[in-house]
C-alpha cells in the first residue's frame, strides 16, 4: 500500500488510510490482530461505551436477513472506568500506531459530557458521539432523530473535550441533513453516517419477532445504497468532513462514499464476514486511485457528477 | 478472549456426502487451520458462491492432520446449508477457525462423552483424542438421536468407544427416551468414569449438567449460540454465567465447565 495516496487527516485525526474499524464490529480493534496488520488500519473505533457496565440485551441478538444482518446487542460494554483502566493500556500496546476513536453514549445530556471529559486523556486520538443506537430503550434514539437534542449533546461534549468530535447520526429520521446541520451548527468536528437501520424478522413458525428485543439494526450490503444517498445529501448540506459507512464490503463500494462526498469510511458488517476487510478495502483504493493516475485519495470526496 | 492464532482459509471440498436423509458430511482440506484445531473448537464457513451473507459456525467433528483434512457434519436446516450439500469436490470455501476454546483434558480416569442431535458432532474429535493422542482409557460414548435412521454416528467413534450407547426418542433403536435416561446404568457398570463432557441441546446439556454436578462428576459442556463473528466482537453470544462474569460463547468458550453455565 502506497502510504502518502491514502494517509488522511479527518478532523484533525491522523491516519495512514482512510478505512476504518466501524463501532461495534471491531471490538477494540485488538481482536483482528490475526487477522491484519493494526499498522494498516486507518482508525479503530471502539465498541460503544456508557458509563457504567451494560449486559445488553436478553434473548435472540442476530438474524441473518437478505444480503445482511440485524442485530440487538444492546450496547453490551464493560463501561467507561473499565474501558479506561485495563482496555485502552492494553490497545495502545498492540496498535501503538493506529489512531484510536472512542464510541461512546449516554442516557442524558449530562452523561456524554462526562464520559467526553473522561476520554480526553493520551492514546484517544478522537471520540464518536453515538446519538443513535436504535437498540437500547432510554436516550440514545430521541438524541438522534430531535435536531434540538442532538445539538446540545453536541455542545456538552465540545465544552468537555479538546479531542476532535465526530458526531455519528441515525439514517432513522425524515430529513438527515437537518440533523446534520443541527450538529454542525453545534460545534462538531466531522460527522459520521449512517448508523444502522430500525428493522424486524417475524419467525412464521412461531408468531414471534426472532429478535429478542423485537427489532434490530439493520447492516450489510442491503443498506449501502441509502448510505450513499444520504452521504450524497449531508456533503451537500454541511461543510465539516463527513466519514461514510453502511455496508461497505468493497473497495468499489468504499469509492462511492468518497464520490458521494466522505473523505473518510469505515467498514462494519463486512468485518464478521472477511476479518481482514478494513485493510483490503484500503489496498483496492490504493489499486484504484493508481489505475487512474490519482495521487491522493482526496482527489475522489465528492467528485460524484450530477448532469 | 482465547490467546490461540486463527486464520482464514480457503478449503476445498475433498468430498460432501449423505448421512441421513437431511445430515451431511464435508471433508475439507484445509491444512493450516488443521494444524491448529483443538477438540471441542470451532470454525465459521462461508459458502463465497452460495446466497447467505454471515458465516456459520461449525464444531469440529474431526481432523486428519497428516493429511490436512478437516471433517464437518451438518443438518441441512436452512438455506445455506441446503446451498452446502448441493457443492461438489472442488469446490472452495471459506474456512475461519480454529476458533474458542475446546475441551480440556485432564486424563484422570474414564471419560463418558455424550452427544445430542447435530451436536455429537465434536465428540468425534474428542474421542479419538482421548483413545488415540493420549493413549488413556477408551471413553464410554452416550448418543441421544431421534431414531434408528441417526445411527451413522457410530461408523465415525466405534473404533475409539469403550462402549457406544445409544437412546432413541421413539424406541427404534438401543432405549427409548433421553441420553440422560441411560447414564445411571452406565455410571453403574463404569465406576472408573472421573468426567463427563456434553455436546447437545441445552435442555439436554442442563440434565446432564445437574446430574454430573450432584454425583461429584467433572462436567463440560458446549454451548451453541447465534454469532456473527466467531471471535469475540459482535457480542451476540455472550451470557451470564453464575459466577456473574459475562462469557464470549465464541471465545471464552465454546467450552465452559458446567457449573459456571447450570450450576
Amino acid at each position: 500500500m502506497n502510504i502518502t495516496r491514502l494517509a488522511t487527516d479527518f478532523a484533525g485525526i491522523k491516519m495512514t488510510t482512510p478505512v476504518m474499524g466501524a463501532s461495534g464490529t471491531f471490538g477494540f480493534g485488538v481482536e483482528y490482530s490475526d487477522f491484519l496488520d493494526l499498522d494498516q488500519v486507518g482508525a479503530i473505533i471502539s465498541k460503544g461505551l456508557t458509563p457504567l457496565p451494560r449486559a445488553g440485551n436478553e434473548g435472540v441478538r442476530i438474524a441473518e436477513t437478505p444480503s445482511g444482518m440485524l442485530n440487538c446487542i444492546g450496547l453490551e460494554n464493560p463501561g467507561i472506568d473499565v474501558f479506561l483502566r485495563d482496555i485502552l493500556p492494553k490497545v495502545r500496546k498492540e496498535a501503538p500506531n493506529t489512531a484510536f476513536i472512542a464510541n461512546f453514549s449516554g442516557s442524558s445530556v449530562e452523561d456524554y459530557g462526562i464520559m467526553a471529559e473522561k476520554l480526553d486523556v493520551d492514546g484517544v486520538d478522537g471520540i464518536e458521539v453515538n446519538i443513535s443506537c436504535p437498540n437500547v430503550k432510554e436516550g440514545g434514539i430521541v438524541f438522534g432523530t430531535d435536531p434540538k437534542a442532538a445539538a446540545a449533546v453536541t455542545k456538552e461534549v465540545k465544552a468537555h473535550t479538546k479531542k476532535p468530535v465526530i458526531v455519528k447520526l441515525s439514517p432513522n429520521v425524515t430529513d438527515i441533513t437537518v440533523m446534520a446541520r443541527a450538529v454542525e451548527e453545534a460545534g462538531a468536528d466531522a460527522l459520521a453516517l449512517i448508523n444502522t437501520l430500525t428493522g424486524m424478522v417475524i419467525d412464521i413458525n412461531t408468531w414471534k419477532p426472532l429478535l429478542g428485543n423485537v427489532t434490530g439494526g439493520l447492516s450489510g450490503p442491503a443498506v449501502k445504497p441509502i448510505a450513499v444517498r444520504m452521504v450524497y445529501q449531508v456533503a451537500h448540506t454541511v461543510k465539516i468532513p463527513i466519514m461514510g459507512l453502511g455496508g461497505i464490503a468493497t473497495a468499489e463500494d468504499a469509492i462511492e462514499f468518497l464520490l458521494a462526498g466522505a473523505s473518510t469510511v469505515a467498514v462494519g458488517a463486512e468485518n464478521f464476514v472477511h476479518p481482514d476487510a478494513v485493510v483490503r478495502v484500503a489496498e483496492g483504493i490504493d489499486k484504484y486511485l493508481e489505475e487512474h493516475n490519482l495521487s491522493h485519495v482526496s482527489e475522489l470526496v465528492g467528485k460524484v457528477k450530477i448532469g | 478472549m482465547n490467546e490461540t492464532q486463527k486464520l482464514v482459509e480457503i478449503g476445498n471440498i475433498v468430498s460432501n456426502w449423505e448421512l441421513s436423509a437431511d445430515v451431511n458430511a464435508l471433508v475439507l482440506e484445509c491444512p493450516e487451520i488443521v494444524s491448529l484445531a483443538e477438540p471441542g473448537q470451532f470454525v465459521m464457513i462461508k459458502n463465497e458462491m452460495g446466497s447467505t451473507y454471515l458465516r456459520r459456525p461449525f464444531g469440529v467433528a474431526d481432523v486428519d492432520k497428516d493429511q490436512g483434512l478437516l471433517l464437518l457434519i451438518y443438518r441441512k436446516a436452512g438455506k445455506g446449508t441446503k446451498e452446502l450439500a448441493q457443492l461438489e469436490e472442488g469446490a472452495p470455501i471459506s474456512v475461519e477457525g480454529p476458533l474458542g476454546r475446546g475441551f480440556s483434558f485432564k486424563n484422570e480416569g474414564r471419560t463418558l462423552l455424550i452427544g445430542g442431535g447435530v451436536g455429537i458432532a465434536p465428540i468425534i474429535y474428542t474421542a479419538r483424542h482421548l483413545a488415540k493422542d493420549l493413549e488413556g482409557p477408551k471413553p464410554v460414548i452416550l448418543f441421544g438421536v431421534r431414531n434408528h435412521k441417526e445411527l451413522f454416528w457410530s461408523d465415525f467413534v466405534e473404533n475409539f468407544a469403550e462402549k457406544l450407547v445409544y437412546t432413541t426418542d421413539d424406541g427404534s433403536y438401543g432405549r427409548k427416551g433421553f441420553a440422560i435416561d441411560a447414564i445411571p446404568d452406565i455410571l453403574k457398570d463404569y465406576p472408573d468414569i472421573s468426567h463427563i463432557k456434553v455436546c447437545g441441546p441445552t435442555v439436554m446439556m442442563k440434565g446432564i449438567a445437574e446430574l454430573a454436578i450432584k454425583q461429584g462428576i467433572e462436567c463440560e459442556v458446549s454451548l451453541e449460540k447465534r454469532m456473527a463473528c466467531g471471535f469475540g466482537v459482535c457480542l451476540g453470544c455472550t451470557f451470564e454465567g453464575k459466577s456473574g462474569k459475562r462469557w464470549k460463547v465464541c471465545g471464552d468458550g465454546p467450552v465452559f465447565d458446567a457449573e459456571e453455565v447450570f450450576g
